[in-house]
């Protein structure tokens, strides 16, 4: 999951003339990297993990026209075998998105098998009953069908979207990945091949790296510490077996909520379901609770070394909040007003007055159990400290002076005013609506937004700053050159840990077998 | 001016999508688009839909870094970032405050032909947004002590994107030596020595140059009227003067006369290689058969490329391709991500190889319907968004010449024959014509010293 969303949304780009998604790795789902500013940013931001994000913390109404956002009128049912099925009519453009939200993710990984959810879910569509790798792809393709599977910390999850007249062709698609796949032992090594490659390509750029290690840092053993796609050891441990064994635990109709949205019949569309997955066996599931999470207690600094870094990328800041979290509404008005858009309080300090760097920003990955929270940015060897201690002294104003009527009023109307193009596409509201279902939130995250939103005081912001923004207690990753930087960053912490790059893994290093 | 029906876009995308799909009448698609152009010489494009209450607004200025020189070189970009500190009613950092306290957010971009200015708002701020654009058009102010800070923001931009990527890296160095006399040899973002080095004068000089109404279009997309948009134009921005337009390119690169190659050293995990091929500007009857070519060879799972280096050789992590839109004869680029510790050579051989398959026997049946699916699915996937929408009609107008050309797109893709697209692989995608860009990685360099 990308923490450098933000980031990109409110830096001004240079656009060169490469995709940059062309360097992309598909079976690790890594943070992905940005193309450009238009509408492939929009849809990505709605990724896995950042979808929880941005919608727990984004969630409004039109505004000063006074006309409230609802989320648009859809349905739920269960089949007989246990899975849960949304649907979402919406008209006006011919495509159908599916998204099956499978409710185990990389926090099942099994220790020392990093990787594993992500494998599985990359897997799905390597060689089915009915079909190769090689045929799924070709009628995937013929159709323009896109397919997307991935795991998160949280969960896993399929994302297929089709034009409205092959939707046929779609769902079977879909199906046979769900419910088919054959695990083919030479595809199973084909991808594991290729993620541990991607793994290491992902360490040539700090930028893909920082938020693994900054997990790993953060949470230790915990399993939101593990890698999602893995690192360079344990994707070497994975075995086909393994794989096998997830994907039969866990890919159970119980355990899957299918969100249907775009141009359909609903009849007909609850007709071709019930076709396709009706037939899906019921087998009984167990979810193992992720164990609780609780803020670091002292001061710690990582120190990854990158010898020919010219500019450090570094990661503060201590575990956050919960998906459900009561004071999510605030925490988000903060948070916009603190790292969260172009004008925050940090962008102004480390880019606008001082230059440090090209952006910044502070970001709460909210979780089913509490999720990072981090203030994040890069800047020259140089200013590495002096843009540090900017962000340390952003962060002991935001304590001392709280926020203002004023800063209130503009991060309401920022963010009430920019919510609705993310409920604009049937693809954003497929993603929508399976994660509400999942985190247990209703549609009044959307309907209620805007009053929940207005209802923040400078008395609430005070409250939920003291509560869930880290005063002292934080926890530094730095990737850059240990060499040069080394000595600056010494006093930020009694504890520090380093490791160089080039070794495997993130952090803890490894155990060795 | 098209105002003929009071149906939303989306109700009208669905009556073109009826159609296309219906029947071979491709061509007939539309939405309507209501366009003006103001005294001052600036189009304007207004392409209402009330599905939500929010607007983006684009502004493409016809200047890029193709508009620069040695010394002068992402002087565009940095132009751009300058846009944003500080006109005469709105100073250093009024811009985004009152934007962003008003519900709105903005970007930009620079390419080598064009800056693009972005707004995103709730259509609430409308007039605000008309404002704040009129200031800075006419009257950018240029604080030394802005200018210092934002070279050192673009410096930072430069080493994430560039300096510290290896893919960004081989990108400037494959135009630098694809390109020796045009100038898109430079990159956008500008060599680090003239990012330290530009002047206020330069900076100036750029303004009156490249930010003139009639080099510019606007196109509004979402919860507006053609009226209303048109009055605001009328009201800010048809009273803001026009002068004199950047001089032309005149330089035309000299045809390719033989394979070029760089070669980059560097600590690195994994090797990299970009490959380029010399081919027309966007306008070009050709651009159709070239997309529906690199469809076939590297969209999707099932593209040749991706079936033969990733799949079956296993020689590659991925392999993709991509050309920007471009007034003046541009280049097709290809990356192929190399597996650890293999030699990119073999890459570049495959792909040869490939691209010869291409040209000694026409592509199937099946792969030219899938390529013209693929190119429809993505239609609709741009066009479904009032930010989409917005881009791809100022696309077309600024590069094609004229936003209807949008809605002949499908009809052009429909009329690519087998032919067409073995044609223009033996056309472009020659060894003479390529330029080869290569990261070695500083390890396996060293292994191979004595």
């Amino acid at each position: 999951m990308s923490y450098w969303t933000g980031v990109r949304r409110m830096g001004r780009s240079t656009k060169t003339s490469r995709r940059r998604g062309g360097y992309e790795l598909k079976p690790t789902p890594k943070p992905k990297r940005q193309i450009r500013q238009s509408q492939a940013a929009q849809e990505r931001i709605l990724r896995v993990g950042m979808t929880m994000l941005l919608l727990t913390l984004a969630i409004f109404s039109s505004s000063a026209a006074g006309q409230t956002l609802h989320m648009p009128p859809h349905e739920k049912y269960v089949l007989k075998n246990g899975l849960t099925v949304l649907l979402l009519e919406k008209h006006g453009v011919p495509l159908i998105n599916v998204y099956a939200l499978v409710k185990t993710g990389a926090a099942a990984d099994p220790a020392g098998e990093e990787g594993l959810a992500s494998v599985t879910a990359g897997l799905l569509r390597k060689g089915t009953k009915a079909r190769s790798a090689q045929q799924f792809a070709a009628d995937l393709d013929y159709i323009g069908g896109t397919f997307e599977a991935e795991a998160g910390a949280d969960f896993s999850s399929v994302s297929e979207e089709f034009l409205t007249k092959d939707a046929e062709r779609g769902l079977g698609l879909l199906s046979d990945a769900l419910l088919h796949p054959t695990f083919p032992q030479d595809e199973v090594d084909k991808l594991l091949a290729q993620a541990l490659d991607g793994v290491r390509g992902a360490k040539d750029d700090p930028q893909q790296v920082l938020g693994a290690y900054y997990d790993g840092y953060l949470y230790g053993t915990h399993p939101y510490g593990r890698p999602a796609g893995g690192d360079e050891v344990s994707l070497q441990r994975i075995k086909r077996d393994a794989v096998m064994k997830f994907y039969e635990t866990n890919y159970v109709p119980a355990n899957v909520l299918l969100a249907v949205a775009g141009e359909f019949n609903g009849a007909e569309m609850r007709k071709k379901l019930e076709d396709v997955f009706g037939a899906w066996a019921a087998r009984s599931v167990k979810n193992e609770a992720i164990p609780p999470t609780a803020p670091v207690k002292s001061k710690r600094l990582l120190l990854v070394d990158k010898p020919d870094a010219t500019q450090t990328y570094f990661a503060l800041g201590n575990v956050g909040i919960a998906r459900n979290d009561p004071d999510r509404v605030a925490i988000r008005v903060v948070n916009t007003i603190f790292g969260g858009r172009f004008t925050s309080e940090l962008n102004e300090a480390l880019r606008v007055e001082s230059g440090y760097t090209y952006g910044v920003s502070s970001f709460f990955d909210a979780r089913k159990a509490p999720g990072p929270f981090g203030i994040f940015s890069f800047t020259k060897n140089e200013t590495t400290a002096p843009a540090i201690d900017l962000a340390l002294q952003v962060l002991q104003k935001l304590h001392k002076q709280g926020v203002t009527e004023e800063q209130l009023k503009s991060a309401k109307s920022y963010i009430k005013g920019q919510f609705p193009p993310n409920i604009e596409t049937s693809r954003q509201l497929a993603q929508i609506i399976a994660s509400y279902e999942f985190y247990g939130l209703s549609d009044d995250e959307i309907n209620q937004l805007e009053a929940r939103v207005d209802a923040v005081t400078p008395e609430i912001a005070k409250r939920v700053i003291d509560k869930h923004f880290p005063a002292e207690n934080l926890v530094f990753v730095l990737i850059g050159k240990a060499s040069e930087i080394g000595p600056a960053v010494e006093k930020y912490a009694e504890k520090r840990d380093a490791r160089a790059i080039s070794e495997p893994g993130f952090w803890p290093p490894p155990e060795k077998k | 001016m098209n105002m003929t029906t009071r149906l939303t876009s989306r109700v009208a995308l669905l009556l073109v999508v009826l159609v296309l799909l219906g029947a071979p009448v491709w061509g007939q698609a539309e939405f309507p688009v209501a366009t003006k152009t103001l005294k001052n010489g600036m189009k304007v494009l207004v392409q209402t839909d009330h599905s939500i209450p929010n607007v983006a607004l684009y502004i493409f200025y016809r200047i890029g870094s193709r508009n620069e020189g040695p010394g002068t070189t992402g002087l565009s970009h940095f132009f751009e970032h300058m846009m944003f500190n500080g006109a005469k009613k709105y100073g250093p950092g009024d811009l985004d405050k009152v934007m962003e306290a008003n519900g709105g957010a903005n970007n930009a971009y620079t390419t080598k032909d064009v800056t693009v200015y972005q707004d995103w708002f709730p259509r609430s701020a409308l007039p605000l947004i008309y404002d704040i654009e009129a200031d800075r058009i006419q009257n950018l102010s240029f604080d030394p002590a802005k200018i210092k800070s934002e070279r050192e923001v673009v410096a930072s931009e430069r080493r994430l994107r560039t300096d510290n990527d290896n893919g960004g890296l081989l990108d400037e160095q494959l135009w630098a030596t694809a390109y020796i006399a045009h100038p898109y040899q430079w990159p956008v973002v500008g060599w680090m020595s003239d990012i330290e080095h530009w002047t206020m004068e330069q900076l100036k000089h750029h303004f009156e140059m490249g930010y003139s109404p009639n080099n510019a279009t606007m196109v509004v997309a979402g919860d507006v009227s053609p009226e209303e948009i048109f009055a605001l134009c009328e009201k800010y921005i048809e009273p803001i003067p026009t002068h004199a337009p950047p001089s032309p390119v005149v330089t035309v690169e000299p045809e390719q006369l033989g394979e070029r190659r760089v070669v980059v050293h560097k600590p690195s995990q994994l090797p990299l290689v970009l490959v380029a091929y010399h081919v027309p500007q966007t306008n070009s009857p050709d651009y159709y058969a070239l997309n529906v070519l690199r469809t076939i060879l590297f969209q999707g799972e099932s593209s040749r490329m991706y079936q033969r280096l990733v799949d079956k050789d296993q020689i590659a992590l991925d392999v993709s391709s991509s050309v920007e839109p471009a007034f003046d004869p541009t280049i097709v680029e290809v990356v192929a991500q190399p597996k650890q510790g293999v030699d990119s050579q073999k890459c570049e051989k495959a792909m040869y190889e490939e691209f010869e398959n291409a040209k000694n026997a026409t592509v199937s049946d099946t792969e030219l319907e899938k390529a013209k699916n693929i190119r429809l699915a993505e239609f609709y996937r741009e066009m479904r968004t009032i930010n989409g929408r917005a881009n791809t009609i100022g696309t077309y107008e600024v590069f094609f010449g004229d936003y209807k050309k949008l809605f002949d797109a499908a009809n052009n893709y429909s009329a690519v024959t087998k032919a067409d697209v073995q044609r223009v692989a033996k056309t472009y995608f020659g060894a003479n014509n390529r330029t080869v860009s290569t990261l070695i990685p500083d390890n396996a360099e060293e292994k191979g010293k004595p």
